[in-house]
């Protein structure tokens, strides 16, 4: 405010007169409003929208980009609620006290109260006016708020029920619709609430309304044109003691602000008949809006003229503000106990009972203490010419920056670069920004699962030869005819394989365009013809096989570079070929595809492991023609890899390992002999076996390999042979190691896990059939986690994992689970990195993190649904970490979920899951509590619990009882 | 509101022979964390006259954008010569930055770009047929005319929701993500100078 105050200061360059400038709304701003705590502020305009400002103290100053001006924003104001619900224009926006709540009313008619701890939660929504609102105004102690109309009402509501108090009309009756605002106001005291616009023997004033009875008896007269704005001052003030008049206190009064269209501005006080001061044509057109500044002193009036006064007032003539302590006595005393009240000295009053409890509350401000601290620091640092990331310069990095960017290529050829980040949002949607930039590397979740990344080359490679070669054969014409060049083709089918977001694309190259759709079907169908049963590799002559093995190549390379960005570079030289191709031959296509592509964000792609074969399109409708064929007996079937003449699948990518297999290379005396041969960090074995390799699958422990004539081998990591051949009751469909287990699908849709090592059985020829009871169900996914438990991701977008001990399988994911959407739990999250957690839950469901905010934001869903919704999903996540044996989610869900039960106040829960982790104290040997739960100790959980538990000063009591039990442990 | 705002965008190694790339530092910010890739793409305004001479330069995907304020560079191969009408290749043209989210452009910034002769003997005396190698160009990087649009952002759900569909359904797209393939092209250069630079639709 200085160089508004001072003309020396306006004069000075260096005194920054406009701080920041924001320019989000998309319309005219009706309101702009600070929070009482002044740490938010908030606009709302003709574009139906609510914005909520928080100060940003991360970034420093900085110029809007292409504005003609230096206008530097000293001040970063972001935006970080954009609060949707009006159908038209926001005319005026309200704090209550305390900033609880948010009222905003709007030509929509209503008034919408929102939630302003948990934005953008909409609390109530109050209807009743059949007009315009044009203005609101809270209650200072928050009991009522009051919203005046072009309805040529005023009405009250309470904030208890959000039900209507009281509507006045009666001073209104002779008002028309003439103002563009009708801005009214409550007195700090309580007892009065001013409305503008009304009208007394057809002279405009300001009705003055009491508390009291509602009673309409007083106004404020004068003014020759509608009353547009009506603000109290915040502060009350008492008669300023002067020497010699009489020493006893005078009553309390309050000082009030009259706006108009006749664009004069009047200040009133209360204990005065007539107006302070009157000031005419202040401004060129009617007043908008009035402040006062928060010492009482100072007011600042808009108009519509595009100008702003500033009116500064001394002690003398208004007299001496209350202190914040006596005003909230006046409240006390008149209306007692009120909510606005209430919310402060809750906390204070409460007595802390356990030491310990008390350290953890003093830990916890101390920790509040210096993250300010670090904010401040980090504030400093950032205004200085040159921000620091990492420990490096932004200079430096500016040096280096296209050396140093990820670049990448997408499936469909084009270049994706990574942004370096050079600074996060302190806007409190930390979790957000975080979990999106620590993608989860393919080579961790290879390592932590049986790699399926590289895997998936397997089953696209035996199922491509069988699609590839029937094509030619059933459609000669289209393949020699309208695309005369073998690369369309494989493009074509690449597109139809591989990526089957493209297929319908894919189509676009077929020589009837007028109907893709149907003539994708018929391709589809023609394809499917030819794929059951045996591939019909023989029947094709060598050269097309040859060519075909070309295609397929190119076609492999794809998706893995999909999942790894640092490919290898010779990967990427065929990469670019075909695609540089294609561009320039069927751009149109190109496009297509790279419009779609587009909307498949790659680190979805990374983190879910590529599908398996059985999601290709042509094993999809291979396994349904099975299963009409084979018709009502409901025999499952899963489509069988074909044998091939040799490939390669990569294990895992650190270490480097991968397995070759050669099959029928070596003739001894007429028997051929097919040879696997496996290659770890450089190191290599090979083996022999008597017959064809259909399909192979390793960790670092073993490799395992399916023959034909339904055998399987199992080799140690050096290439010893750990078991003779296992018989599998019907032919392999998948195979998958993980660790020392190993997991075999046969086609008749049973699953077996064993744990070669140990030389146990864990699952034991378990059928499908309970999982994949609908008529089109196929598994799109198969994982093994390194406990051995068999993960099945179907079409439909379930996970069931299978749970050795009980023999059942349960259900892990569901991608339409509602749960999840309307989940939010953001607030208990800890910090970053709790949002890192990763493990075999995590890769089955993707990313879900932020939809229930999302959710919220949609549907505003109402806050006891989203708590019940929170809870049961939370509870469903802890569930399914322990069912998978993932000790690390487990444990990352169990203290999610303890976190919201302390947030929320859900004792019983909480309470329920101490006691378990606490077990019993005295142990006796009838007690079947188990010390620990998936590899974590109990009562160490239970250790990581308690500083939860400590935040809130409800649970003290369970605080303490877990605190003094694990002591009597600890002393045992 | 946008999601994306562009801070600052850098001209790198200007001026510059006319066959050397071009090279954007562009930095952005991001209010929330954008389900997809955005695309940025250079457009080459060959010929004032028509548009039929716009080339693209390159067009890269920038992702995942998280929260927060982001840098890169973009970099992309100088134009065709063989493409710009021979009149215009010397003087005064135009080059578009322009990023779209969702096929949907939301913002345009246009430099003017000079090419001349550094030589002054052939600035007095061009030859008939412009010698591209001999040509500098210089782009006015101090006087960016940068052109925002209002755009949908927010139908990252919908998407997301169709995605997790079979693929086999994949005609239910919804509008808003079906490619345009012209997007951008036409009207460049009414677009470009707009009276007022910040101009919103």
């Amino acid at each position: 405010m200085s160089p508004v105050l001072q003309e020396d200061d306006e004069k000075d360059e260096n005194i920054p007169k406009m701080l920041c400038q924001m320019d989000n709304h998309l319309a005219c701003v009706n309101c702009v409003r600070w929070s009482n705590s002044g740490m938010y502020l908030a606009s709302g305009g003709d574009d139906k929208l609510i914005m909520v400002w928080k100060r940003a103290t991360y970034i420093g100053p900085s110029t809007v980009f292409g504005s003609s001006g230096k206008l530097a924003n000293v001040e970063q104001w972001r935006c970080v609620s954009i609060l949707r619900s009006h159908s038209g224009d926001v005319m005026d926006v309200a704090w209550s006290p305390h900033d609880a709540w948010l009222a905003s009313c709007s030509v929509d008619n209503t008034v919408v109260i929102w939630n302003a701890v948990k934005f953008p939660e909409i609390l109530a929504t109050l209807r009743g006016h059949s007009g315009l609102v044009k203005g609101l105004t809270w209650d200072p102690v928050g009991k009522y708020i009051a919203s005046q109309a072009d309805d040529r009402s005023l009405k009250v509501w309470r904030t208890l029920d959000w039900q209507l108090e009281t509507s006045i009309t009666k001073p209104f009756d002779e008002c028309g619709g003439t103002t563009h605002v009708l801005r009214l106001s409550w007195s700090p005291d309580g007892h009065y609430l001013v409305s503008a616009h009304a009208m007394n023997n057809s002279g405009p004033t300001a009705q003055i309304i009491e508390r009291e009875g509602w009673k309409t008896n007083m106004d404020f007269v004068g003014h020759r044109k509608a009353v547009t704005v009506v603000k109290f001052n915040p502060k009350i003030f008492k008669k300023k003691q002067k020497n010699g008049s009489s020493t006893k206190p005078s009553c309390p009064y309050c000082c009030c602000a009259v706006g108009s269209k006749d664009r004069s501005l009047s200040v009133w006080l209360t204990c005065l008949k007539r107006p302070l001061v009157v000031i005419h044509e202040l401004f060129d057109k009617s007043i908008m809006d009035i402040s006062w500044t928060l010492n009482g002193l100072g007011i600042l009036v808009c108009s519509m003229d595009g100008s702003v006064a500033f009116l500064d007032f001394s002690q003398d003539e208004l007299g001496d503000p209350l202190s914040e302590e006596e005003k909230s006595r006046i409240h006390q005393s008149t209306y007692g106990k009120s909510l606005a009240i209430m919310t402060e000295a809750q906390l204070s009053t409460a007595v802390i009972e356990n030491p310990e409890m008390l350290k953890y509350q003093r830990r916890q401000q101390q920790q509040q203490l210096d993250q300010k601290n670090a904010t401040a620091r980090e504030t400093s640092s950032a205004s200085s010419v040159t921000g620091v990331v990492n420990g490096e310069s932004l200079e430096d990095i500016r040096k280096n920056l296209l050396k140093k960017q990820v670049e990448t290529r997408t499936a469909d050829g084009r270049r994706r670069i990574t942004p370096l980040c050079i600074a996060q949002l302190d806007t409190g949607d930390f979790s957000t920004a975080f979990f999106n930039s620590i993608p989860l590397s393919s080579s961790l979740a290879g390592t932590m699962l049986s790699s399926p990344s590289s895997q998936q080359l397997l089953p696209l490679d035996s199922s491509t030869p069988s699609f590839g070669a029937s094509k030619p054969c059933t459609e000669p014409v289209a393949a020699t005819g309208a695309r005369p060049t073998g690369e369309s083709v494989s493009k074509d089918s690449m597109n139809a394989t591989s990526t089957p977001a493209a297929m319908s694309p894919s189509v676009l190259t077929t020589p009837s365009k007028i109907e893709p759709m149907k003539a994708f079907d018929s391709r589809f169908t023609e394809r499917s013809k030819a794929t059951p049963g045996a591939p019909s590799l023989t029947s094709v002559i060598p050269t097309a096989v040859e060519r075909l093995k070309d295609q397929n190549l190119v076609k492999e390379l794809r998706p893995r570079d999909l999942l790894e960005s640092s490919s290898d570079s010779d990967e990427k030289v065929h990469l670019v070929k075909p695609s540089s191709l294609s561009k320039r031959k069927l751009e149109l296509e190109v496009e297509t595809v790279e419009k779609k592509k587009k909307g498949r964000p790659r680190k979805d792609s990374r983190l879910l492991p590529m599908s398996l074969s059985v999601q290709s399109p042509a094993a999809l409708t291979a396994e349904k023609e099975a299963m009409c064929l084979s018709a009502p007996a409901l025999a499952l079937k899963l489509p069988i890899p074909g044998p091939q003449r040799a490939f390669t699948l990569q294990v895992s990518s650190d270490p480097c390992m991968y397995i070759e297999v050669e099959n029928e290379v070596t003739a001894v005396g007429g028997i051929r002999l097919s040879r696997l041969k496996c290659n770890r960090e450089g190191k290599e074995w090979e083996t022999v076996l008597t017959s064809r390799v259909l399909t192979a699958a390793g960790s670092c422990d073993v490799v395992c390999v399916a023959c034909e004539k339904r055998m399987l081998s199992v080799f140690s990591s050096c290439g010893r042979r750990l078991l003779p051949p296992i018989l599998l009751p019907s032919p392999i469909s998948t195979l998958h190691c993980t660790g020392s287990y190993v997991m075999a699908l046969t086609a008749a849709a049973t699953l077996s896990v064993w744990d070669v090592h140990r030389q146990v059985v864990v699952v034991k020829e378990e059928s499908l059939h309970s999982i994949l009871s609908g008529s089109d169900m196929t598994v799109s996914q198969i994982l093994l986690t390194q406990h051995g438990i068999p993960v099945m991701n179907l079409s439909d977008g379930k996970a069931y994992c299978f749970n050795p001990s009980l023999s059942t399988w349960n259900l892990v994911s569901d991608k339409q689970d509602s749960l999840a959407q309307c989940a939010d739990f953001r607030n208990s999250l800890p910090s970053q990195d709790a949002m890192l957690c990763s493990g075999p839950l995590a890769i089955i469901q993707g990313r879900t993190s932020n939809s229930g905010r999302q959710a919220a934001r949609l549907f505003s869903v109402p806050h006891v649904v989203q708590q019940e919704t929170t809870l049961a999903y939370l509870e469903n996540q802890v569930a399914a970490a322990l069912t998978l044996q993932s000790s690390h989610e487990y444990r990352h869900w169990l203290l999610l979920y303890a976190r919201y039960l302390v947030n929320e106040g859900f004792e019983y829960r909480l309470r329920e899951i101490c006691k378990d982790l606490l077990g019993p104290v005295h142990s006796s040997t009838g007690s079947q509590w188990e010390s620990t739960v998936v590899g974590l100790r109990k009562r160490e959980l239970l250790k990581e619990l308690l500083p939860v538990i400590g935040q809130n000063l409800r649970f003290q009591r369970l605080f303490t009882e877990c605190q003094e039990q694990l002591d009597i442990l600890r002393d045992k | 509101m946008a999601k994306v705002s562009v801070l600052n965008v850098a001209v790198l190694e200007n001026p510059s022979p006319f066959h050397s790339p071009f090279r954007f530092e562009i930095s952005f910010e991001c209010s929330e964390a954008l389900s997809d890739d955005l695309e940025w793409k250079i457009i080459y305004v060959g010929s004032a006259e028509s548009e039929e001479f716009d080339q693209i330069l390159d067009s890269v995907l920038v992702g995942p954008v998280p929260a927060g304020r982001h840098m890169f560079v973009f970099q992309a191969d100088a134009p065709n010569p063989s493409l710009i009408p021979e009149t215009d290749a010397v003087g005064v043209t135009v080059v578009l930055i322009t990023c779209t989210y969702h096929g949907q452009e939301f913002i345009r910034v246009g430099y003017y770009v000079n090419n001349e002769y550094p030589n002054p003997e052939l600035r007095e005396n061009p030859p008939p047929k412009p010698d591209f190698s001999q040509l500098q160009r210089n782009i006015l990087a101090s006087n960016p005319r940068v052109t925002r649009f209002h755009i949908n952002w927010d139908n990252s759900d919908r998407l997301e929701a169709i995605e997790n569909q079979d693929p086999n359904l994949d005609f239910g797209l919804p509008l808003n993500c079906t490619p345009i393939k012209s997007l951008g092209l036409p009207s460049c250069i009414s677009g470009l100078l707009p009276e007022n630079s910040m101009d919103c639709i």
